[in-house]
């Protein structure tokens, strides 16, 4: 069969992006397969393209309610209509239907807490699987920076479904989280594609500064030196905000993103985004996720990320179109401090843990009385299933520990005299394949490959109402 | 109107005999008994759940405000309006919040999501990622583009006139209007968030929130009275067929094959005081509801009596000079509306 030929039809692209044709290869032999592959690399061919092939349904588990909705709505927009996701906000009305006909659907997402569920695993049994995805599969690995217990799952269903061949899709895993891939997917001899996380048109810089407030200095500096679009990772909500109007009161355009917002807003904010009618979005770490801007020229972080991985990650939105990107992170004195207790609050302690065990079932009324938190709770329920309280508080000293390197990781990444990419790279038990002219803050950065800022060309005013409806409706 | 005329509307209406929480579950459109009978007694059906989304510590936030403006007083166990507040002057509000449950919100996203298809549509572009996530939503509307043939220009030129139309007929301020269309997304010129909408009008989310809903009201007034070909037809399923609430409904179907109030509680495993309530909210809202059942006509006369010499709704006071009427009654007995006592 012709590979080349198949993608042409089916996407209109008539060459390749790295790697996938070797994944697609591998998959379309019957390997399992392991493809490590940057975000913006295509990842979602390597399941798409091979469907068209394969003659069974293709079952893919996504950890994140949110990336589901986008991978359906982007197959949906491709005009497949054999699609159907399977999560926890399903009406009854329309499961009785998708459980009648599931195996007439060539495309099946489904969330990790739904897949185990018995009657969805009967289900399950009875259609024909071609190929099973794990969709950021790293979330399995409790060594990762996002790690998802409920994740873990998907081992559980294996079995059930006679072993399928696995297809795990990820865009960032050390040596350490393959591995652990590879356990919890029944994986022996599986095909690892890994390709070189190393973006060569990202320049990467550090910003020292003895104050916060130095910070926003700064960035209002910054945004009136330089064209965006540009990203501005705040770390709160409320930071978000601030950043927003003060962008907004020096005349550039600019809107912050949360996960506060009602979901039409979020929708709103991302198209004036796409649609160039604004140069800044200043949010959290949830902007970004089924985000397909391929001009996005800055990156900054206001805040110190907590794991290299996730920086990696909300770095990479930049520079998908290959030109040359700014990835900036804002340091200020006593930021790690703030950092340590941030990473550590995302974990259950030992009081929680013992009053979890301690009520048993009835445990999850903790969560209203302020005894539990609700992202503990999470954590807990699931090692609860599987080991004893003592196996739970050890497990957790265990993510505790894997939590402090991952910041001692960033401490590093700020310290460093050396290269930040070649450590960046290293963090990912990678080799670096040669340096770009523009690479970093400590190899120096040459700042005119960066457009500078041009004042949008007239102040507009807000237009009628009649003005408006014509100008979306110019007929 | 602005928020803080909605609650300051409020308020004067209940007169001081609810407390300062009572707005808020009405903006929220609580369905509780209390919030359901003062409906009734009050005449507040045009609020009731206008904002559903209300934000308790924003509510709480305007509510200070109004005390430090001057509006409101703290008088021991009530609240009371000052005379700055009583002679405020607010205009009177297309708000149909009784009418509409919160249906202007499946109105206006079915409205977007047309808006958007004929904006790329008509300008030659096929794919576009909908600014409606909701599935529901997008599939009626596929089914309603389907129907209208969307695809014939003259289809979308006239969908186009009779926004135009109604929307001008439609009676609010050019700022109402203004809203309205900057929540709306086409080609190139995508919708504007609560925020940015607020911020360029100087006004506060919650201002531009009800502006938007108001002009949603009266719009879809005008829609319904005109009965605009391709418009009208977005009223599908929005008009409520019945005002009662949907567990009312299910209790009067049960008490209209003979079951008793007590019969009904154990048949649908709720509370009897449940129960109560939706007897209530039918007294309110059916002008045949028959108290007899529940009241003897005696008891009934001296409840509004009471009432009406005492110049109170309140039912502990009401209770405390007839100590033989219970509470469910005297609820009841206020709820039946004046032309039908």
């Amino acid at each position: 069969m012709n590979l080349d030929q198949l993608l042409y039809n089916t996407y209109g692209f008539s060459s390749f992006r790295p790697g996938q044709r070797e994944i697609i290869e591998r998959v379309l032999a019957g390997e399992d397969v392991i493809a490590l592959l940057p975000t913006g690399m295509g990842k979602s061919i390597c399941y798409q393209l091979p469907a068209k092939v394969l003659p069974d349904s293709i079952l893919i588990v996504s950890p994140l309610l949110s990336l589901m909705q986008d991978q359906v709505a982007q197959l949906k927009k491709m005009g497949e209509k054999s699609v159907v996701a399977i999560n926890s906000f399903l009406k009854p009305e329309d499961k009785e239907k998708i459980w009648s006909t599931l195996s007439s659907y060539k495309f099946i997402f489904i969330s990790p807490e739904m897949l185990v569920q018995p009657f969805v695993k009967q289900k399950l049994k009875q259609i024909r699987i071609s190929l099973l995805v794990a969709d950021e599969a790293h979330c399995i690995s409790q060594w990762g920076f996002d790690f998802r217990p409920d994740y873990l799952r998907i081992s559980e269903i294996l079995p059930h479904l006679n072993f399928p061949q696995v297809l795990a899709l990820t865009a960032t895993a050390t040596d350490k989280v393959t591995e652990e891939i590879k356990k919890y997917l029944a994986l022996s001899e599986p095909y690892v594609y890994s390709h070189p996380m190393d973006r060569k048109n990202i320049v990467y810089d550090i910003k020292k500064f003895e104050e916060s407030r130095d910070k926003i200095e700064f960035i209002k500096e910054f945004v009136q030196k330089y064209n965006g679009p540009g990203i501005i990772y705040a770390g709160t909500r409320k930071k978000s905000q601030e950043l927003s109007m003060l962008l907004t009161e020096l005349g550039v355009s600019a809107a912050f993103y949360h996960g506060g917002m009602e979901q039409q807003d979020r929708v709103f904010v991302q198209q004036q985004f796409q649609n160039g009618e604004l140069q800044w979005i200043c949010s959290t770490n949830a902007f970004g996720m089924g985000v397909h801007i391929p001009n996005i020229r800055h990156v900054i972080h206001y805040q110190l990320p907590t794991s290299i991985e996730g920086y990696v990650q909300e770095v990479g939105r930049a520079g998908r179109d290959g030109q040359p990107s700014l990835a900036t992170l804002l340091y200020a004195q006593g930021d790690e401090a703030l950092l340590d207790s941030l990473v550590m609050d995302d974990l259950p302690t030992q009081h929680e843990i013992e009053a979890v065990y301690h009520h048993g079932a009835g445990a999850l009324h903790l969560i209203d009385q302020g005894i539990v938190r609700e992202t503990a709770m999470r954590v807990i329920s699931y090692w609860m299933t599987q080991l004893p309280i003592e196996g739970v508080i050890k497990q957790m000293e265990l993510l505790r520990s894997g939590k402090r390197q991952q910041v001692l990781k960033i401490r590093e990444l700020i310290g460093l005299n050396g290269c930040l990419r070649s450590f960046i790279v290293q963090c990912f038990d990678q080799q670096l394949g040669g340096k770009p002219d523009n690479c970093c803050i400590n190899d120096g950065i040459d700042y005119d490959a960066f457009e500078v800022f041009s004042p949008s060309k007239e102040k507009q005013f807000p237009l009628q109402w009649q003005e408006r409806l014509s100008v979306i409706l110019p007929i | 109107m602005l928020f803080s005329e909605l609650i300051l509307a409020i308020m004067k209406a209940v007169n001081r005999q609810r407390t300062i929480s009572s707005p808020y579950h009405l903006i929220k459109g609580k369905k509780s008994g209390q919030t359901i009978q003062d409906i009734g007694y009050f005449g507040l059906y045009p609020y009731f759940g206008v904002l559903p989304k209300l934000d308790k510590k924003a509510y709480d936030q305007a509510v200070q405000r109004l005390f430090s403006e001057g509006y409101l007083l703290d008088n021991d166990q009530v609240v009371d309006l000052s005379q700055k507040a009583m002679d405020l002057d607010i205009a009177a509000s297309p708000l149909n919040g009784w009418k509409y449950r919160g249906k202007e919100n499946l109105f206006f996203s079915r409205l977007s999501l047309i808006v958007q298809t004929f904006s790329h549509i008509s300008q030659q572009q096929k794919n576009f990622d909908p600014v409606v996530i909701n599935e529901e939503v997008q599939s009626w509307v596929k089914k309603y583009l389907k129907r209208i043939n969307f695809r014939d220009l003259a289809v979308a030129q006239a969908f186009k006139i009779e926004l135009f139309t109604t929307l001008t007929d439609s009676g609010s301020s050019e700022t109402h209007k203004i809203i309205v269309t900057e929540r709306l997304t086409g080609l190139a010129l995508s919708g504007l968030t609560w925020q940015q909408i607020a911020d360029s009008k100087n006004l506060s989310l919650l201002d531009v929130q009800l502006m938007w809903v108001e002009a949603l009201h009266s719009w879809m007034g005008v829609i319904e009275q005109s009965k605009p070909p391709l418009l009208f037809g977005l009223m599908e399923d929005i008009i409520q067929q019945s005002s009662l609430t949907e567990t009312a409904q299910r209790t009067k179907k049960l008490f209209d094959k003979g079951f008793s109030l007590e019969q009904i509680a154990s048949l649908r495993q709720l509370k009897t005081s449940t129960i109560e309530d939706h007897f209530v909210e039918l007294a309110m809202n059916d002008p045949f509801f028959n108290y007899r059942a529940f009241v003897n006509p005696a008891l009934f006369e001296a409840i509004i009596a009471e009432s009406r010499s005492r110049k109170t709704k309140r039912l502990r006071e009401i209770k405390e000079h007839l100590p033989e009427a219970s509470y469910f009654q005297i609820r009841l007995a206020l709820a039946i509306r004046e032309e039908q006592r």
